[in-house]
């Protein structure tokens, strides 16, 4: 199999090479035209803010991982970027990084699902690129299902791994149903945006947003049909809301516990969920100490992310047992291509040298004895072939190595001469 | 029948045993694995425990409740049949270890002291007292589950507090669910005892030349049933909940316990069968 590959990835280069080489939607197009004519058959370009991976079935014999490079790297222009900083995959190694890849076990976030879909994406856009042959498409197939087996059949994609979804994890431990509670997230930055909008995804019931720059708020509440507090007034609505997320840049306190307290009291002691991400921290740590107050910060949160992170890594010798079967699952279709034709052939060999035997010899025989000569000299060729046969179907269906299955298969056409023979058919 | 009753009570705490354990094996490690045979196996393990106790009144012509063992083995029942209503109501499934255990152990007591007993108080075998008893004991149950669930309510609130994200964290529901859990036990519990209470204040006068408004089992159930009351009717109108509503009901429930053992081996009472 001559399937090759090309990354870059957290394992490789640092941050910076990784987003520079980051590809836009429109340079996946460009990029795919570009080494569709000039390099590959068929392929797949996967590009994520922490990977971009080139697969693909060369043109020629000669294509080789330094030809790919060099075409991503003329098209990138990004500098500093060197040899040293891409991975090479060649055959079923190729194969199998790509379904480490969609299990999530080769993710910089273990088990992330989102790289999942992102795979399925890439290949619908190499699909409406005609980029994609049988070949690749099988080996998409067999992706898919090794990343749905890894996510159904395994814990690697459960828990929360980063912080902002520990908290959503952390407030659904309290709350049961999200939609009929109400949470106010302080802060429009870049933190309190992730929090919000996991918030609406859960299905928070009301969303409100308070910012110091009001304009920020406003605009981060358009995205997420939230409400808008003005920063001045939010203490006082503070009572109002069953959960708090703060994450604002500020350098002291924006609640102190006496905030809470008094808040707490106007809502009956209702339970309240302050989430305090913020660093330094923007709620007073003393207010975990009031009854039905749940007070978490960046520190217990990632408690649970460390935690859930723990029990993915344990998770990942079953996800790779996924990988090996759904590998060998594909070898063995991927062998049965060469194994057909070649057991085809044999048997044809055979039985054109059976048939001129018995042809140059069958006048030797009665007209009776003719038809029993045919019999016999069939039966004894097809005894011949029983075992080689089967040896044959069993280098398919065994999933063993395609270029191992392809040497064996090769050793049998030289002994019977079947190479020439294909040859002078062509 | 007296082999088959014989048999059904040395399987039933094997039965309760299996059932505890698929429940326990799924709780322990967070899998789906008996998703849907633990929930099937408890049906079983009440099925043969229905028959049991039918066989029982059949065979020993009087309805399981002449002794303490037989109480026993219908608490045990009860406690189980409760909690399985409750999770076909809620499909919470992650309790189920908590609440088992105690059917189990009720259950193992029962059939190693449990005896034959054909020869009982006449009103013993009135049919009108089995139903009087069964709710009763039914809605005792519903009363020890919902400080079951109360309990499991404190523990994870002490949990998050504490910021410990462990077994008990992954595991249990949320602590409304919990404290809903808990909350709909006691109201189950409330409208069984409503109902003992209402058969015993019309039968019982008629049925017992002795009887006493004063008797103090009488008087100690009442007021287990008016605590009950009061704490529903505060959750209903908005005023208790969360630690309160739950340790109201764990509270409830010990003073049932105690009410019970004192009315039942302190004080002399019409109510004293054995």
């Amino acid at each position: 199999m001559n399937i090759i590959a090309i990354s870059i990835n957290h394992k490789t280069a640092p941050v910076e090479i990784r987003e520079a080489v980051h590809l836009t939607d429109d340079e996946i197009r460009n990029l795919t035209q570009k080494i569709k004519n000039e390099l590959l058959n068929e392929g797949l370009i996967i590009t994520t803010c922490n990977r971009t991976e080139v697969y693909g079935i060369p043109l020629q014999q000669n294509i080789s991982h330094q030809d790919i490079e060099k075409s991503l790297l003329n098209f990138k222009l990004v500098s500093g970027l060197n040899s040293e900083h891409f991975q090479y995959f060649t055959a079923s190694s190729a194969i199998k990084h790509l379904f480490s890849l969609a299990t999530g076990i080769d993710s910089l976030l273990i088990g992330d699902n989102q790289i999942f879909k992102q795979v399925k994406d890439s290949f619908q856009t190499a699909e409406e690129l005609n980029f994609t042959g049988f070949l690749m498409k099988r080996i998409f197939d067999s992706a898919v299902k090794a990343g749905r087996r890894a996510i159904t059949e395994t814990a690697i994609s459960e828990g929360a791994v980063t912080v902002s979804y520990a908290a959503v994890q952390l407030i659904e431990k309290i709350f049961s149903n999200l939609n009929k509670k109400s949470a106010l997230v302080i802060g429009a930055g870049e933190t309190g945006e992730i929090a919000a909008k996991h918030l609406r995804e859960r299905g928070i019931g009301n969303l409100t947003i308070t910012n110091r720059t009001f304009e920020r708020a406003q605009n981060l509440a358009a995205d997420l049909s939230a409400a808008i507090l003005p920063f001045e007034k939010f203490k006082e609505s503070l009572y109002k809301f069953d959960i708090v997320l703060s994450a604002t840049s500020s350098e002291g306190l924006i609640l102190t516990k006496a905030d809470v307290a008094a808040a707490m009291k106007k809502r009956n002691y209702n339970s309240l969920v302050l989430m305090d991400i913020a660093i330094p921290r923007d709620i007073d740590p003393e207010s975990k100490n009031i009854d039905y107050v749940f007070y978490n910060d960046i520190d217990s949160l990632n408690i649970i992310v460390q935690q859930n992170l723990s029990k993915r890594i344990e998770e990942i010798p079953k996800v790779e047992k996924i990988i090996e079967e759904e590998l060998n699952s594909f070898l063995s279709w991927f062998n049965s291509l060469e194994v057909t034709p070649a057991i085809k052939s044999l048997r044809d060999y055979f039985e054109t040298i059976r048939i001129e035997e018995v042809e140059k010899n069958k006048n030797r025989f009665s007209a009776e004895d003719q038809e029993k000569l045919d019999i016999i000299t069939k039966r004894i060729i097809n005894k011949i072939l029983h075992q080689p046969t089967v040896e044959l179907k069993k280098f398919a269906e065994s999933g063993i190595n395609s270029d191992e299955a392809a040497e064996k298969i090769s050793i049998i056409k030289e002994l019977f001469g079947l190479n020439k023979k294909d040859e002078k058919e062509k | 029948m007296k082999a088959i009753i014989d048999t059904i009570n040395i399987l039933l705490p094997i039965f309760y045993f299996v059932t505890f354990g698929f429940y326990f094996y799924d709780f322990m490690k967070g899998g789906k694995k008996f998703v849907n045979s633990k929930r099937l196996f408890l049906f079983l393990t009440l099925l043969v425990h229905f028959c049991y106790l039918l066989f029982r009144t059949i065979y020993f012509d009087h309805p399981p409740i002449t002794n303490v063992f037989e109480i026993f083995t219908i608490l045990a029942f009860a406690i189980s049949f409760s909690y399985f209503i409750l999770e076909l109501l809620t499909d919470i499934r992650g309790t189920g270890p908590f609440i088992i255990i105690i059917s189990i152990f009720f259950q193992i007591i029962s059939s190693f002291f449990i005896q034959d007993v054909f020869q009982v108080k006449e009103v013993l075998r009135n049919h009108l007292l089995g139903i009087h008893v069964f709710s009763a004991l039914v809605g005792y149950s519903a009363f020890a589950i919902s400080s079951v669930y109360g309990l499991l309510y404190l523990i994870l609130y002490k949990q998050i507090k504490l910021n410990k994200f462990g077994l008990i964290f992954d595991r249990l529901p949320s602590l409304e669910v919990l404290e809903r859990l808990s909350f709909i036990s006691a109201v189950i519990g409330f409208f069984l005892t409503s109902i003992a209470i209402t058969i015993g204040i019309i039968w019982l006068p008629k049925a017992f030349p002795k009887f006493s408004y004063a008797d103090p089992k009488l008087i100690g159930t009442f007021l287990v049933w008016l605590l009950y009351g009061f704490g529903i009717l505060s959750k209903v109108f908005g005023k208790w909940q969360g630690k309160k509503i739950v340790i109201f009901s764990i509270v409830g429930f010990l003073i049932a316990i105690l009410s019970t053992i004192m009315s039942n081996f302190l004080a002399l009472s019409f109510h004293s069968f054995y």
